[in-house]
């Protein structure tokens, strides 16, 4: 297989993608419950057709600038590892095919987002690049946790 | 056809009458005179054998035809129940669920049993070696049986042959049987199959040619021939089969055991065939007028036989996958309901208002029963534990009880499936660790039978198992020696902690304190998996104890998915759910009534004064702060004795609620058990009433 499904979604300024084969569906936003005490990121938990999904912001994720959801907002729910979660992302409105051949390796950070959380980053076309997320890294929460007992 | 259809139910109706012989022998154990209960373990015996030799599972049938051999000695009073014979009996058991167990995994269920067969044939021969004409008998055949290998004929096995010899010898009568379907049958299979039934309700069929698998896979001509065993008349049943439909023609043989003789050992099965037909009417009388007389006698032999054998429960294996499908489809349904229903009271139309609340009485009877449908009996668990708790007893040299309690709790069926293995650990180490030896227990002034309680109860969104012993109970200062020495704690460490955290280095990686290292528990691995394997089903373990009196283990687990009546409560805009069990009562208080004491709240409540506790600021609530309000609607809960009130908003009111995880992402929350879906589709968290009590 040399040809990859990428759904392509946008945080700020750039452009993302997560295999189309790990994302299980896009959803609009909806009302969203609070659970208390958690990571700041981390916003809550949605229903999701009878099952509770927890749903990160991604933007806060990355340490981006937190911003109010529009229209454009959107609910990527991801499974990996038998775990489903929701990310927030600004939009998220293409599927491209890309070759795998062009992925290249990430520089240290990108978009503000360090490469530890990036697969790679794929040409599109000569304005567009597009950042493969490492989905398994950003769901990862020991180096979160660990980095939040130090701030304490 | 399909044989995996009969297959499904051989093994679940093995199963049964594997468990209930178990449970049955245990009985007998400790009450070995009584007969009745000989009876009952023959008669689960003989099914099982019947049943096996059916589906061709010739070791399986083997093996228990020798335990029965054994147990009609015991039944006919020809041979008292030794502890000896107890223990080659459950061996066989053994045997024989392992080779259940094979057959389960897809395999042929072959075993190599001859030892257990042997000792079993000893038992036999040892009391009263005459006593046993059908074993020489065989013995005798076998020869003959073995020169007939190269033959067409439909041969019979030593055992198969002493069976029907046995059989005949019992006023039973053997037959042979051929049966052709006609030609233009679509079914062949089917059409055996109807046969193969029919018969099986009357007798035995105690072997066919071809196989029942190849017939069953439609692998033969048009007819098939086989050995029958029954107390029925041969006149009387030849119709019956004739009379299924597409059946050409029945060719039915008396046998007497010349004849079977004959047919094994003869060469050229053709040419004796037709001899045998011929005299076959002569003989059918001749049996017929014997059988009329024999008959009041089986007549009731049956009756007694077939009465008291268990009905099959009536159950189909479902995926696991397609209930959570199913429940979460249901939830998207009640979603909608609710949604109709306030569509319905806006429009205000009489007939969409009934069919509306028509729909609302029959998805919740819907809802009960898919929930009830994941919930299973913590006795499909507990049930095999009395034999293992007895082998271990026995093979350590203790005497000892088991006494089950609360084996009808229900938990769900994911949980179920997990909490075997744990909980066997945690028994073995009860039975090896904890109880004592008799001599120990008789120097220490105690009975010298050691009690292991196993219970299971429910509470609040928990169930409980617990596992109590009245062993020896836990020397503090052995484990500490054995951690200092493992270098699992330090010296500073170990002098500071407490009875429980000393308990808990159990748990820990690596860790055994037994003495000497036995083949049941002691290699260091049992107890750390124990707490991993509960753990990551959402449980906790802990101990208690008291040296010289007992052992306490004590597993919390959650109900992953259960019904619970819950208080929907609101905080600002938020809204929780309060398990109903943990609820005494709701209030209002007011503010002036709150009193400070060293930075914590206290509210007169009765005679005393409880903790009060601010939801809003414990959950960080952002829109609302009872400190504000001159009025605070409490609600008080309850862990063991201890009372604490919980300040909210206002109530929402009482609901069945469907506890849901929150997913594997988020940590544990402290407060927080789980998370429900509301009738408007939102979720709501469910509070954890324990977190908030220390």
């Amino acid at each position: 297989m040399d040809e990859l499904k990428v759904i392509v979604f946008k945080l700020a300024t750039e452009e993302y993608g997560i295999e189309v084969d790990k994302v299980q569906t896009i959803e609009r936003m909806m009302p969203i419950t609070r659970v208390p005490k958690t990571l700041d990121f981390v916003k809550g938990v949605i229903n999701l057709r009878g099952v509770v999904i927890p749903v990160i912001d991604l933007r806060g994720r990355f340490n981006l600038a937190q911003t109010e959801y529009n229209d454009q907002t959107r609910i990527i729910i991801v499974e990996v590892d038998k775990m489903q979660v929701g990310f927030i992302v600004d939009s998220a409105n293409d599927v491209v095919d890309i070759k795998r051949s062009s992925i290249e390796k990430p520089p240290e950070v990108v978009g503000g987002v360090k490469a530890r959380y990036l697969d790679g980053v794929a040409k599109l076309d000569e304005e567009r690049l597009l950042i493969m997320l490492n989905l398994a890294e950003v769901l990862d929460k020991t180096e979160v946790v660990q980095l939040e007992g130090i701030e304490d | 056809m399909d044989m995996n259809q009969y297959l499904a139910m051989f093994i679940d109706e093995s199963n049964d009458h594997l468990q209930s012989l178990n449970e049955k022998m245990l009985e007998l154990e400790s009450n070995p005179t009584d007969l009745g209960i000989v009876q009952v373990i023959f008669r689960s015996a003989h099914t099982l054998k019947g049943m096996a030799a059916t589906m061709g599972f010739e070791d399986l049938a083997a093996l228990t035809h020798q335990m029965e051999n054994v147990l009609d000695l015991v039944r006919n009073e020809k041979l008292a129940m030794q502890e000896f014979i107890f223990d080659t009996l459950f061996k066989g058991l053994d045997a024989l669920e392992s080779m259940v167990q094979d057959i389960t995994q897809g395999g042929e269920g072959k075993a190599d049993v001859t030892a257990i067969v042997e000792a079993l044939q000893a038992i036999v021969r040892g009391e009263i070696p005459s006593s046993t004409p059908a074993a020489t008998a065989s013995a005798v055949v076998a020869p003959s049986a073995a020169s007939a290998v190269s033959s067409k004929a439909v041969e019979l096995d030593e055992f198969q042959q002493s069976v029907i010899e046995q059989s005949l010898s019992a006023g039973h009568q053997a037959l042979y049987m051929e049966v052709s379907i006609r030609e233009d049958c679509q079914l062949k299979a089917v059409r055996a199959y109807m046969v193969f039934d029919l018969l099986e309700r009357y007798g035995d069929v105690i072997k066919s040619e071809p196989s029942t698998q190849d017939i069953e896979q439609d692998k033969f001509e048009r007819s098939f021939s086989l050995y029958y065993v029954t107390q029925k008349d041969a006149a009387e049943l030849e119709p019956m089969v004739t009379s299924i439909s597409e059946i050409e023609s029945v060719k039915v043989t008396m046998l007497d055991a010349s004849s079977l003789k004959e047919m094994v050992s003869s060469k050229e099965p053709q040419s004796i065939a037709a001899p045998v037909i011929e005299a076959a009417p002569a003989a059918t009388t001749a049996t017929a007028v014997k059988a009329e007389t024999a008959a009041p006698a089986p007549a009731a032999k049956a009756a007694a036989t077939k009465a008291p054998a268990p009905a099959p429960s009536r159950t189909i294996r479902v995926d696991i996958d397609r209930l959570d499908v199913l429940m979460n489809l249901f939830s998207e349904l009640l979603i909608d309901r609710v949604r109709l229903e306030q569509l319905a009271s806006e429009v205000k139309v009489p007939a969409l208002t009934d069919t509306v609340e028509h729909m609302g009485r029959v998805s919740s009877d819907l809802q009960n029963i898919v929930l009830k449908l994941r919930m299973v009996p913590v006795d499909t668990v507990f049930n095999r534990f009395p034999r293992m708790v007895r082998d271990l007893a026995k093979s350590l040299d203790k005497k000892l009880d088991l006494i089950i309690t609360g084996a009808e709790t229900e938990l769900d069926r994911t949980v179920i499936d997990e909490i075997g293995d744990p909980l066997v650990h945690l028994l073995r180490n009860s039975v090896d660790h904890g109880i004592e030896s008799v001599a120990k227990r008789v120097a220490a002034g105690k009975n010298e039978t050691g009690t292991v309680k196993l219970s299971a109860f429910h509470s609040g969104n928990h169930v409980f198992i617990e596992i109590e012993d009245d062993g020896n109970g836990i020397d503090r200062e052995i484990i500490l020696k054995k951690a200092l020495k493992n270098g699992v704690v330090s010296q500073e460490v170990a002098n500071t902690m407490k009875d429980e955290e000393v308990y808990q280095l159990l748990f820990a990686p690596g860790f055994s304190t037994a003495e000497v290292i036995s083949d049941i528990s002691g290699r260091g691995v049992g107890l750390d998996v124990v707490k991993s394997k509960i753990t990551s089903l959402g449980g906790h373990v802990t101990v208690s104890s008291e040296l010289g009196k007992g052992t306490k283990f004590s597993v919390q687990l959650p109900l992953t998915l259960s019904i619970i009546s819950a208080m929907l409560i609101r905080v600002g805009s938020e809204k929780y759910a309060i398990p109903l069990t943990s609820i005494v009562e709701t209030g209002i208080i007011k503010a002036k009534q709150v009193r400070d004491l060293h930075g914590s709240q206290l509210i007169p409540y009765r005679d005393t004064h409880i903790p009060l506790l601010s939801l809003s600021r414990v959950f960080e609530v952002p829109d609302f702060d009872e400190r504000e309000e001159e009025e605070t609607e409490i609600v008080v809960i309850r862990k063991g004795d201890k009372l604490a009130a919980i300040a909210v908003e206002n109530f929402i009111g009482q609901n069945e609620i469907v506890l849901k995880s929150l997913g594997s992402y988020l940590p544990e929350t402290m407060g927080i058990s789980g998370a429900t879906i509301l009738g408007d589709g939102q979720v709501a968290l469910i509070i954890d009433p324990n977190a908030f009590i220390k």
